[in-house]
């Protein structure tokens, strides 16, 4: 057969499709040392003190350390810091560093760095500042340990710098953590098990962390985010995949190793699966919330805001997004289900609800003239979507004239700072959720707050609730929190700050070659997992 | 000829600067804040007021504006909000995979639905032309998510022949680049298929009747060269006109196929900035989309003279 020119081009093109040119440059570590992960969504910030947003956390938690940290049951350990006392007088908690601890560049971790970072964290968190009231001052006292002085004994100041509800108290070097706590920091430095790794990383697309082959682990077993952090991979990287159909055929054709919120729906697909683990990892999950907008009528009249807990019908919510009841269930603790301070204190109503006629009755009594209630509703996230929908419905039934504000989710993240009066920009509720574990904490969940137009979006006021939340952080031990906490419930459904929706957990799916998956809440953690 | 092109670019310029002001009022007339993205959930309204006036988010918006079209006058396309990275280098980031999959669909397509619709005219009437038109229809007809996700379902799950998502780039081979372009460029360009098929079909039609072509067959020339070298050019100018016009069909098809796909190409970038409010970034991006889009149809309007010598500029 005679070679002709065509039959060259052709026959070249052909061998190089089928064999592919072998990559240039860069050494990458293999797959199968390799785990790429499709978290919750893209990481837009990666200052973890400037967002709350929980997947800015979780960045976090793979390039920082912590001081204190929770294990697995929830209880504050210590983490960076080796011996730790308070004085008799409770007035002056002293903190030691463990030896060896470095920064990513290779410098050592100190005191002035720790009391930087809590100043910056303190600066933007509800914690933090709730802490920084009590403090004197926080001071090095030599190289390795560092002083909280405080003006009155004060229950928390551990559990504050262990906390996972975000912003964590994350550990930076000195001179990043003296950025304005208002701008972002731009160089992400940390002492944490991985390496965040900016050549590699594509923003929007692909975030590299590499394994931090000087991190100084503690001896203690993996335990939440307590304990070794023993990183068994070279690279970890967050795939960010907004089609979560995309997502879960890749997991299933092996492409991706684990994948944080695969669609609920579909679970049983994955279930089905023999290469993949369906499992869930924050057992307390999350809790919907419906926040009210405390300036306007009608729900600036408590008994507008009681109706709403007659109203709602827990399982119709969990229902309409979740489904499978495996995964969701009816609570009634202003605490949430499963967190220490879970408690039945005046939840006469919870037993009760739903009952229309009752909240008939109370909008009645509140005095409701029929002007519209403004609902913000977020159509691209499938639990608020659902949620407000029903919701409308039946404050139609209730007799409110019900008007839905429709837009997606950053409408309504938008709209709902805005203070005006409903009829002009403003809102009456809006729908949302938290982690469960974070409802637990008086102190550290921002929806706690009843400090009016200083707290969160809703701004509720209420002298006694706050002087509660003060009790329950001055509480010498868990005990006398858990009776606070009774005391602050058996308040609160009397001037019911919020109304919650149901409590659901989210479950991940992952491939079964994925070893020492940790489970713990609010914290999705790569350390500790080997892959076989 | 140079005039007109001359001509025509300045008037690119000034469709550019109207698109501009659109893009920019749209933008920031409608409900969203990228500062109450950026800060979160549990961020309190003073949080989310701090980082508004960090971003100048503040300031009002003809200066807003002012500011941002005196940049990118002198070239520079502004700050990604969330990122902190240029403009310009998130955008020459992405353009490899985004030109990949529009050069790929567009040579499939082309050369799938010209050969279809030349095949249609002649075989008119017959079950191979009901078949392609039948098919070009759902082409059509069928979005392009829905087609993406029967073929993940069928060749990368059921056959496990292709992967499912992502894109590598043509440095690290050629073999990885094209299996992860062969599914989202038949995804992208199944619509396209059937808009071109469809036109050159009725435009061969109508030169197929002519005297000529009858003058042709009648000289006993080849069907293969009556077809292509006799109708076909002289059928190109619609059939031309319609792939520039199809070029919008391509960008808007672009943003969902990267989006199914997982491609990090320009069309998931101002997907992702739209969801956070990214201003510069859409801003950025839509401004290049228009001036690509007014681009090619004037490379298309040029091209009518190479496919018909009466026209002249």
């Amino acid at each position: 057969m005679r070679t002709t020119r065509r039959r060259f081009v052709q026959g070249t093109l052909a061998t190089t499709a089928l064999s592919g040119i072998p990559s240039i440059g860069r050494a990458q570590p293999s797959r199968a040392r390799t785990i790429r992960a499709v978290m919750q969504g893209d990481l837009r910030s990666l200052d973890p003190i400037w967002t709350t947003a929980n997947i800015t956390a979780y960045h976090g938690a793979m390039i920082y350390d912590t001081l204190f940290a929770l294990d697995g049951d929830q209880k504050t350990q210590p983490q960076m810091v080796g011996k730790f006392g308070v004085s008799d007088d409770k007035l002056t908690h002293t903190f030691e560093l463990r030896d060896g601890l470095k920064f990513h560049d290779g410098a050592p971790v100190t005191a002035d760095d720790v009391v930087a970072s809590i100043r910056r964290w303190a600066a933007r968190d509800g914690g933090g500042q709730h802490m920084m009231l009590r403090v004197k001052d926080i001071s090095k006292k030599d190289d390795k340990t560092f002083v909280i002085a405080l003006k009155e004994p004060y229950g928390l100041v551990a559990d504050l710098m262990a906390k996972t509800a975000t912003p964590l108290l994350y550990i930076m070097p000195k001179k990043i953590a003296e950025t304005d706590p208002n701008q972002q920091i731009t160089e992400y430095t940390g002492s944490g098990p991985f390496i965040y790794n900016k050549n590699e990383t594509q923003m929007g697309q692909r975030y590299v962390y590499d394994r931090n082959p000087n991190y100084v682990s503690r001896s203690e077993p993996s335990s939440g985010m307590a304990g070794a952090k023993t990183v068994k991979v070279d690279r970890v990287i967050y795939e960010n995949m907004p089609d979560s159909q995309t997502a879960l055929q890749a997991l299933k054709a092996g492409e991706i190793d684990f994948f944080e919120i695969p669609p609920i729906d579909l679970l049983d697909t994955l279930e089905g699966d023999p290469e993949i683990k369906v499992d869930v990892l924050n057992k307390t999950g999350n809790f919907g919330i419906m926040r009210i907008n405390h300036l306007y009528p009608p729900f600036n009249n408590v008994d507008a805001r009681k109706a709403l807990l007659y109203l709602i019908n827990q399982e119709e919510f969990m229902k309409a997004s979740f489904g499978n009841p495996k995964y969701y269930k009816k609570c009634g603790s202003n605490f949430a289900c499963g967190t220490p301070m879970e408690n039945d204190e005046n939840t006469a109503w919870f037993k009760e609800a739903p009952n229309l006629a009752k909240a008939k009755e109370l909008f009645q009594k509140s005095g409701y003239d029929g002007r519209p209630v403004v609902l913000l509703h977020a159509t691209n996230i499938d639990f608020m979507n659902n949620s407000a929908q029903i919701m409308a419905q039946r404050l139609r039934e209730a007799g409110v004239n019900a008007q839905l504000a429709t837009s997606d989710w950053g409408g309504v993240i938008t709209r709902r700072a805005v203070k005006a009066p409903p009829d002009q920009g403003g809102w009456n509720l809006f729908i949302t959720w938290s982690g469960s574990a974070s409802v637990g904490n008086a102190i550290a969940w921002v929806g706690h707050q009843a400090t009016g137009e200083k707290g969160w979006f809703g701004w509720p006021t209420d002298d006694v609730h706050e002087k509660l939340r003060d009790k329950w952080a001055a509480a010498a031990n868990i005990d006398e929190q858990k009776a606070v906490a009774r005391e602050m419930q058996k308040h609160d459904w009397d001037f019911v700050p919020h109304v919650w929706l149901g409590q659901w957990q989210s479950p991940v799916a992952y491939r079964k070659n994925l070893k020492g998956v940790l489970a713990l809440p609010e914290i999705v953690p790569f350390w500790n997992i080997e892959k076989v | 000829m140079l005039a007109y092109i001359a001509r025509r670019l300045a008037s690119t310029v000034l469709v550019m600067g109207i698109v501009a002001v659109f893009v920019f009022l749209l933008l920031h007339l409608s409900p969203g804040d990228p500062a109450a993205i950026i800060a979160g959930d549990n961020a309190t309204g003073e949080q989310i007021a701090g980082i508004r006036k960090q971003l100048g988010l503040d300031d009002a918006l003809p200066v807003q504006f002012y500011r941002w079209l005196a940049a990118v006058l002198h070239g520079d396309l502004g700050i990604s909000i969330f990122s902190n990275e240029p403009v310009a280098k998130l955008i020459s980031q992405r353009i490899e995979p985004t030109l990949s999959l529009a050069l790929m669909t567009l040579l499939i397509a082309v050369t799938l639905a010209v050969s279809f619709g030349v095949v249609a005219a002649w075989k008119v009437g017959s079950w191979v032309d009901r078949s392609l038109m039948v098919v070009s229809v759902l082409g059509f007809s069928v979005p392009v998510f829905v087609v993406g996700y029967m073929l993940i379902y069928v060749f990368s799950i059921s056959l496990r022949w292709l992967p499912v998502q992502g894109y590598s780039p043509i440095d690290q081979g050629f073999g990885p680049w094209i299996e992860r372009l062969i599914l989202p460029s038949i995804a992208l360009g199944l619509a396209y298929v059937a808009l071109i098929a469809r036109i050159t079909r009725t435009s061969m039609l109508e030169v197929l009747a002519e005297d000529y072509i009858r003058t042709a067959n009648a000289k006993g020339v080849a069907t293969r060269s009556v077809l292509l070298k006799h109708a076909l050019k002289n059928a190109g100018v619609p059939i031309i006109t319609v792939i520039g016009i199809g070029v919008a069909l391509l960008i808007g098809g672009v943003v969902i196929t990267e989006t199914v796909f997982n491609i990090p190409g320009v069309g998931r970038l101002v997907v992702d900035a739209i969801s956070k409010r990214d201003y510069p970034i859409i801003q950025g991006v839509i401004l290049i989309f228009s001036g690509v889009y007014v681009l090619v149809n004037l490379l298309v309007d040029l091209s009518y003279t190479l496919l018909d010598p009466r026209i002249r500029y």
